[in-house]
């Protein structure tokens, strides 16, 4: 784990984002910056918020007020055409791989490439073969998805989101669904791609085992705010009796995931 | 990025110069279709940076050359470079040399 990240500089900047859906406040302030080439975890129960926090970074929700900086913009203020200039400098992996059935898995990794740039078509092909050394398919591009495990499928899904080169790369729920082995297996990817090609990633997980074995920093999200952000060792022996009900998976504490009690029998009878 | 190439022994020397992406490669690319050779050594001495479709244009320009008969050298990879080709193990592919006459002298 880097000691130097206080040195580092930011590549993404968050201010004060808040944002509601039909008047329930999901995020209230969140701030916090994200520092260059290093793995960043988001993590926090259920509706605590993470995945509408990962949707603005990506550019996906506007939020109510608030900045998101990267790349030296604001792209909370992008409108749509920039916004598609922005994306081609970051990749994203989707939580069950987001790869098209139809098509062979060579050209799932060609598709940012064929999308974004005017690079010749044997060129192309002989990326895809990097990248799927890089995930550990080399071989695979004549395969179609169905043809493969969900391990496999996000690894294709990863040699995607580097397609381009990026240099900030999110990743939503990598390892959920996977056996021990493969996410064992992702999570090395996870930090071998980020230490070797220099990447900066983002990762939203609740998979405590993931967190601690992939992160530099970690923010625990609760209720729409950060609760408290520092190293896996910070974490681990945080004194908040949320972070450590959450990552030692207690049902019972601060965090309360059974609605009971008051009006129950009111609103029966209403 | 800008291309200039001389000649060294009968050799196509192409020395690049500044950062090799996916907006400049074509450029790389069509400079090795302007000034075909079966001899090449491309300098990257003035390479700061190289993405996968800079390396991907050397390997096609490689697998042209093999195909001919010919034979191709990089020389002058900073260590930054040189991991990029290690990362995608494409520095087993390649002749690799620390300087241009060393590349010069095995590809003529």
């Amino acid at each position: 784990m880097s000691s130097s990240h206080h040195e580092r500089k930011p590549v993404i900047s968050v201010k004060n984002l808040v944002k509601s859906f039909g008047g329930r406040r999901i995020l209230n302030g969140v701030t916090l910056d994200i520092l260059e080439g290093e793995t960043f975890v988001i993590m926090g129960g259920s509706g605590c918020g993470k995945s509408t926090f990962l949707r603005h970074l990506i550019g996906s929700l506007r939020p109510d007020s608030g900045e998101v900086w990267m790349f030296g913009e604001d792209i909370a203020k992008a409108d749509e055409d920039r916004m598609h200039e922005i994306r081609k400098k970051f990749g994203m992996l989707f939580q069950s791989g987001g790869l098209f059935d139809s098509m062979s898995v060579g050209d799932n990794i060609a598709l940012p490439l064929r999308e974004h740039t005017k690079l010749d078509d044997s060129i192309i092909r002989i990326m895809v073969r990097m990248k799927l050394e890089l995930v550990g398919l080399s071989g695979f591009e004549d395969l179609m998805p169905s043809q493969l495990s969900g391990g496999m499928k996000k690894r294709v899904g990863l040699a995607r989101a580097i397609a381009l080169d990026p240099k900030i790369v999110f990743y939503d729920e990598p390892t959920a669904g996977l056996d021990p082995v493969m996410t064992g297996v992702v999570d090395k990817l996870t930090i071998d791609l980020t230490k070797q090609l220099g990447i900066t990633s983002v990762v939203v997980t609740h998979d405590m085992n993931s967190v601690f074995r992939i992160a530099d920093r970690i923010v625990m999200l609760h209720k729409g705010e950060v609760l408290q952000i520092g190293t896996p060792e910070e974490i681990r022996h945080a004194k908040d009796p949320i972070i450590q009900q959450f990552i030692n998976g207690d049902p019972e504490g601060p965090i309360s995931f059974l609605q009971r009690g008051e009006g129950y029998l009111d609103k029966l009878t209403a | 990025m800008t291309v200039k190439v001389i000649q060294r022994d009968g050799v196509n020397v192409f020395q690049v110069n500044g950062e090799i992406n996916i907006s400049t490669s074509p450029e790389l690319r069509k400079s090795f279709e302007t000034q075909p050779s079966k001899k090449i050594v491309v300098d990257l001495e003035k390479v700061s940076y190289i993405d996968s479709s800079g390396l991907a244009t050397l390997v096609e320009i490689l697998k042209k050359t093999k195909m001919q008969g010919g034979s191709l050298g990089l020389s002058g990879l900073s260590e930054k470079v040189r991991s990029l080709f290690e990362i995608t193990k494409l520095d087993k592919l390649f002749s690799i040399h620390p300087t241009l006459d060393a590349a010069v002298e095995k590809v003529r």
